[in-house]
């Protein structure tokens, strides 16, 4: 009877998850191509153009500097909106949907334009920044220059996901009694005393959680490089472009299965770690309640 | 200190709205009034000089979105209709077998239920790329790329994890003798889900079904790899602009990006109070 409620969710789970995992193992070992017909068993030759090619690592180490910027920059924007945003004022319900509002769109379609806000040449951005005196004589190549390219997939990032940092925190500070403020205003407590020892360590989890959300999904970034560089760019190419490389590009599926399972391990190992987390928080929620 | 919070409040207010209402803007010019070196913010009804701000309202890049576009026979259209299709049908079977799901797992002692529990939440983690080359090679064995099939399927599965969590939230917030009632009167356990649970549930399972279906509409990695015709849906032909030799439509583009962005705005308008739990996966209830 219980295996009848959950059972047909696990199956289509184990089949669309657990055996892609497996079946990428075994291609890893493969020269596999895109366009089917036969393939071969080529040991670990797959590997050893991993770690031999530069490019590899380097993916790693563009994915994980895109995500620790980006995470890092949200979290603090996110976190200050959030106070700024405690005390009610008149059309605070539409100033927070409006701010929520880009979270919940599609980042394909939202990176396409972006390309219009960025251009160089027509977009607002620098005709914005050219009014304000900035930049005028150099207007700066966002789409097209080496040293840009990455931090404009950071700034359409760090507009897509403020918000969801700034909803969790909100949350937070919500959840922070009353009381301990007004304990603290007794004993003559400081503003940033206040903030270090009731604030901060109270919202701390909350925090924590959307900080692990926010790292999972950063790391598979692939939208809005596609929409801004394409996936063959050096100075963008996170893990999951590159992988669309070898795959789509190179028609090596055997080659790019092997680059998935050395993926895979980093993203399992973090999944593992925000498991735990959750874990431990809903357990620590469950003793609250009983 | 309460100046402080407007400044900052205001300032990031303008700069996260601005590309929100350039779009709109945009959406509203000709083509030609969107490439040049000064920009035109100032709507008007006849033509005036390139470096004027001066812009005239049209109504044509709404107009051709009903147009075939570059090289194909489909409009802006059929691939609005792909994606309301695709998403509709896989929220559909995501939030029934969702529901089921979580409800098995709210109501009974199912061996290794954490551990099932978390293994569905952590499906949501997999980088679509990185498991692509199996299930391409799979689909290939059915023939599903390239159909709206395989992407319903793929966006059902995909969605499980939101459907289970965020379901199993509101269903452990039913109290159990409800039904305990019911089944004591004789009702089957069956019976009982479907007259006393369902019904508890229907606002739950509408606030997952938005989620899902934003989640759905939204997709690029699966449906950009999977398909190249028949089935292309929005983010996949917007995407696909981008490399286009005579430079991109930017009004069509805006406008096209106005009528695939307003239902979900709507939606998201709707499930404010719920936002919260749908995007942490039901982990954190207000």
């Amino acid at each position: 009877m219980k295996w009848g409620f959950v059972g047909p969710v696990l199956a289509l789970l184990i089949l669309f998850n657990i055996f892609p995992l497996f079946y990428n193992i075994v291609l890893s070992f493969s020269n596999a191509e895109l366009s089917g017909g036969g393939w071969q068993w080529v040991g670990t030759h797959n590997y050893g153009v991993i770690f031999a090619d530069p490019k590899y690592g380097a993916a790693i180490r563009t994915t994980g500097l895109f995500v620790a910027v980006a995470v890092t920059l949200e979290l603090i924007l996110g976190f200050v909106l959030a106070l700024a945003l405690r005390d009610n004022f008149p059309g605070k319900t539409v100033v927070l949907t409006v701010l929520l509002v880009p979270m919940m769109l599609s980042p394909a379609v939202m990176g396409l334009y972006w390309n219009l806000v960025l251009n160089g040449h027509y977009g607002i951005l620098n005709q914005i920044l050219g009014a304000c005196g900035l930049a005028l004589d150099n207007q700066p190549q966002w789409l097209t220059s080496n040293r840009l390219k990455l931090f404009s997939i950071l700034i359409i990032d760090i507009w897509m996901w403020t918000p969801f940092m700034m909803l969790i925190a909100m949350a937070g500070l919500n959840s922070i009694p009353r009381h301990l403020y007004e304990a603290a205003e007794i004993d003559r407590a400081g503003r940033w005393t206040v903030f270090r020892r009731i604030t901060l360590p109270l919202c701390a989890p909350l925090l924590i959680l959307a900080v692990l959300l926010r790292t999972t999904d950063a790391l598979k970034q692939f939208d809005l490089v596609m929409a801004i560089t394409g996936p063959d760019d050096a100075a963008t190419q996170t893990l999951s472009a590159l992988l669309y490389q070898s795959i789509f590009r190179n028609f090596k599926v055997g080659l790019g299965s092997a680059y998935a399972c050395v993926t895979l391990v980093i993203v399992i190992a973090l999944a593992t770690v925000f498991t735990r987390y959750i874990d431990s928080i809903q357990r620590r929620q469950g003793r609250i309640d009983a | 200190m309460k100046a402080l919070r407007s400044v900052v409040i205001a300032v990031y207010f303008a700069v996260a709205a601005m590309p929100l209402a350039w779009m709109a803007v945009t959406s509203f010019k000709h083509t030609r009034d969107t490439i040049l070196a000064q920009p035109k913010y100032i709507p008007a009804l006849s033509q005036s000089a390139p470096h004027s701000p001066l812009f005239q309202v049209s109504l044509e890049a709404y107009r051709k979105l009903n147009a075939p576009y570059a090289g194909t026979d489909r409009t802006y259209f059929n691939y609005l209709v792909n994606s309301v299709v695709i998403g509709l049908l896989s929220t559909v079977a995501s939030v029934v077998l969702g529901t089921f799901c979580a409800y098995g797992f709210s109501r009974f002692r199912i061996p290794g239920g954490r551990d099932w529990l978390f293994f569905i939440l952590s499906t949501r983690f997999l980088p679509p790329l990185a498991v692509i080359a199996p299930v391409l090679t799979m689909y290939r064995q059915f023939d599903l790329p390239n159909t709206h099939l395989g992407l319903v399927l793929l966006y059902t599965v995909f969605n499980l994890s939101l459907s289970v969590w965020l379901m199993k939230g509101f269903i452990d917030d039913i109290p159990r003798a409800y039904e305990e009632a019911a089944l004591v009167d004789g009702y089957s356990r069956l019976r009982a889900f479907f007259l006393i649970i369902i019904p508890q549930a229907s606002r739950g399972m509408a606030v997952t079904a938005v989620f899902c279906l934003i989640a759905a509409l939204n997709e690029y990695g699966f449906a950009m790899t999977l398909n190249s015709y028949r089935a292309v849906t929005v983010p996949v032909y917007f995407a696909g602009l981008q490399k286009n030799i005579d430079g991109i439509p930017w009004p069509q583009v805006a406008a096209g990006v106005i009528l695939f962005v307003v239902p979900v705005i709507v939606f998201t308008v709707l499930v404010r109070r719920h936002l919260l739990r749908g995007v942490t996966f039901g982990t954190v209830k207000q």
